[in-house]
């Protein structure tokens, strides 16, 4: 599938919002909370983006932006007169009350531990993950030292 | 049978050490004699070494003497042979290696860099130690041998250096340790974790613990 078609198909799925291109072989678009679990099995099913690249959080108070990054190494999709492989980079805003949203890592196992760290530093719930605990901090660590409004008390004195 | 199972209790209890409840010592059952003539316990052991070796020698005066002769001996065999446990955080690791590869021959000091803390006599903390690394390191220290010596080589390792206001990294390995020698730079440069060792090997010729029956 070339990319311009990918993209059209793409624009016409239910909660995906500015469709674009980053650079010739990055899409890049915006995704619903809600029913994003649909939209994933799509892109990965239909579509054959089969790598998970990365997944990662920025809190730009006051919300949550979820960032995910797909890859068709295997050229389901791809570029014209390119062989760069083609890249699906979708953001999913979360409000800050209620930072969950449904986990991939039934889809992509890569993603398991990158959901853990979104977890551990930033504090997003991933509904369905089999196993959300830290990775990266001690176990019994209070709060997710990332969120801006994080507070660490212990070197607060002056030297 | 009830009074015998009441004393096993009660002899179970002080075994494991929780303090027995009754005070009548009569009803406390004692430790079967097989321990005593049967086999030689290790405190026993360290006790008939005490007496046998240490007072004897103290008495006799032989101790001083014996000192006196394997003292520099010992000092030198340990202040050339400090053993240091092949161990990396971060980059001042990288340095470590650069300072044991042909450039800067670390080796001619005595070094070796042994793999188990069970072999090594130098725990060199090269990097930040953050808060899930503290009690591992703390288990590798209590893992070496005594007479042992630690080496904060960098700022990381110092205070904390560039994170000393992280949420997860210690300022400085002297918090949870005992360093005998600091060791500034960002990151360290082989000639000053060679500075280093020559310190410690100073330190180790002017306390001198290589002693014969050290206690």
């Amino acid at each position: 599938m070339e990319i311009k078609a990918f993209m059209k198909e793409v624009s016409s799925v239910k909660g995906v919002t500015k469709v674009g291109l980053v650079r010739n072989n990055v899409v890049k678009c915006n995704l619903d909370k809600e029913g994003s679990k649909d939209f994933f099995v799509k892109l990965k099913d239909d579509f054959g983006f089969e790598h998970c690249s990365l997944i990662t959080a920025i809190d730009n108070q006051p919300q949550f932006e979820l960032v995910y990054h797909f890859s068709a190494i295997n050229g389901s999709v791809f570029v014209k007169d390119s062989s760069a492989a083609v890249m699906a980079e979708i953001h999913i805003f979360l409000d800050r009350d209620t930072p969950t949203v449904e986990s991939i890592s039934d889809l992509w196992f890569g993603a398991n531990w990158h959901e853990r760290e979104a977890f551990d530093l930033m504090g997003i719930y991933f509904i369905g993950h089999p196993d959300l605990r830290r990775v990266l901090l001690p176990e019994g660590f209070a709060g997710h030292p990332l969120r801006k409004d994080y507070v660490y008390e212990i070197h607060e004195e002056e030297w | 049978m009830d009074m015998s199972s009441k004393r096993i209790k009660g002899n179970a209890n002080l075994r494991r050490g929780l303090g027995s409840k009754t005070t009548d010592s009569d009803k406390i059952m004692e430790d079967p004699p097989a321990g005593d003539w049967l086999a030689l316990r290790s405190d026993q052991l360290l006790k008939w070494i005490d007496d046998a070796v240490y007072n004897a020698a103290e008495t006799t005066g032989m101790r001083e003497v014996v000192d006196r002769v394997t003292r520099p001996i010992f000092n030198y065999a340990q202040r050339f042979s400090p053993h240091p446990l092949h161990f990396g955080i971060m980059c001042c690791a990288i340095e470590m290696g650069q300072a044991s590869a042909p450039d800067h021959d670390i080796d001619r000091l005595g070094l070796v860099y042994r793999s188990s803390p069970r072999q090594c006599d130098v725990l060199i903390v090269n990097g930040p130690v953050c808060e899930k690394l503290r009690p591992k390191l703390k288990t590798l220290y209590e893992q070496m041998p005594e007479p042992k010596w630690v080496i904060a080589m960098g700022e990381c390792a110092i205070s904390g250096g560039p994170y000393w206001d992280s949420y997860s990294v210690v300022a400085g390995a002297d918090t949870f340790m005992p360093v005998d020698v600091y060791i500034p730079g960002c990151p360290v440069r082989p000639e000053a974790l060679m500075h280093g060792f020559l310190t410690l090997q100073k330190k180790i010729r002017e306390k001198e613990p290589g002693m014969f029956l050290r206690r």
